[in-house]
């Protein structure tokens, strides 16, 4: 991305960015077949196994993401854990 | 012995038909024996953009079904000797070939020719599955769109199940322009969102449009960037090392020129 390039295109959003973050989930999702509904699923089952262990995980906090690789493909969850717990050690 | 490249795509309209034909041309010019079977039986085109369209007589389910001999129905270029053409049946439907009825006709064409490129029709129903049934290999074109690219990597998915091997991918009508704004994937995104190896890039020419109205390859054209595009990929399917264009910066800093000047390319 050359000075030009900044400077005629600094406010606009890139489409090709959007394209490629668009596509990188839907390959990966088409490829395991697995929909929306079965991703939200997948969420309240990470999180009800969870809270055996760990304090009450809310669903609709974790993010579920594909991502393809060299070798062999991902699967990423992001969950966020309340630190209130933490300070009571 | 030849060996046997299909084409194919998923998505219609990202230019399968002129790469086949081009990269067909541009092998025979070095010299090999080819012969370009076009698999799209109902929807026959490889013979219009090669402009071969008035010299048929038998087609593919022709000599399938036995009415014709294989040497019958391969009708030779109009320049290259040693480049040969096998229609589609246009009046026949995708039934009327089964997959082991294109090994056959493909393991027939293997003892005379050094390339056998087939031409895939769209899709991934029985069409595309006899196009990749006798294949050695496996070209996808695709263009950097979003529609394109899901789309081949649907195909990645079902070459990898049929066993054909890692297929290999060409990048088909860049805009360098549109790419260095930011605003079309670029080759790069590409390859990264496919995970398989390059084979080519094309640049979005007009004079593809032009050769195609004649019925002419655009390989013979020296002028036009996609001609020495797939000059360049038919010498990479031989086995030479030749350097991918770096077409985007070049061509972006000629368009920003005229640019300046107020000019435009129409």
């Amino acid at each position: 991305m050359g000075f030009f390039d900044s400077l005629f295109n600094g406010r606009q959003g890139r489409s090709a960015q959007v394209a490629k973050e668009r596509l990188a989930t839907v390959l990966v999702d088409d490829r395991y077949k697995l929909t929306p509904e079965m991703k939200e699923q997948m969420k309240i089952d990470i999180a009800a196994v969870l809270a055996r262990y760990l304090p009450a995980i809310d669903p609709d906090q974790i993010e579920v993401t594909l991502l393809r690789g060299e070798a062999s493909d991902h699967l990423k969850a992001d969950i966020p854990l309340r630190r209130a717990q933490q300070s009571d050690l | 012995m030849a060996r046997i490249i299909t084409i194919t795509s998923g998505k219609g309209g990202v230019g399968k038909t002129t790469t086949t034909a081009n990269l067909g041309t541009a092998l025979a010019m070095q010299g090999a024996k080819v012969a370009v079977i076009d698999a799209d039986i109902g929807l026959r085109n490889l013979d219009v953009v090669m402009g071969l369209e008035n010299r048929i007589v038998y087609d593919l389910v022709d000599v399938v079904e036995g009415r014709a001999r294989l040497r019958q129905a391969l009708i030779k270029d109009k320049r290259l000797p040693e480049l040969c053409l096998m229609p589609a049946a246009q009046t026949r439907d995708k039934d009327a070939v089964s997959p082991a009825q294109m090994i056959d006709l493909t393991n027939q064409l293997r003892q005379e020719f050094d390339y056998v490129l087939i031409d895939s029709p769209a899709g991934i129903e029985g069409g595309f599955r006899n196009a990749i049934a006798g294949a050695d290999e496996v070209v996808i074109v695709t263009t950097p769109e979003v529609s394109a690219v899901r789309d081949a990597d649907r195909i990645v998915g079902l070459v990898e199940a049929a066993e054909k091997g890692p297929p290999s991918l060409i990048v088909n009508r860049i805009k360098p322009r549109l790419v260095n704004r930011g605003e079309m994937l670029s080759v790069d995104d590409v390859l990264e969102l496919l995970a398989i190896q390059l084979i080519g890039i094309v640049p979005d020419d007009e004079t593809i449009v032009t050769s195609t109205n004649r019925g002419e390859a655009v390989v013979y054209d020296q002028s036009s960037l996609a001609g020495r595009a797939f000059l360049n990929i038919a010498r990479r399917i031989t086995g030479e090392n030749v350097p991918f264009m770096a077409i985007t910066d070049q061509q972006s800093m000629f368009e920003r020129l005229f640019g300046m000047f107020g000019r435009r390319r129409s």
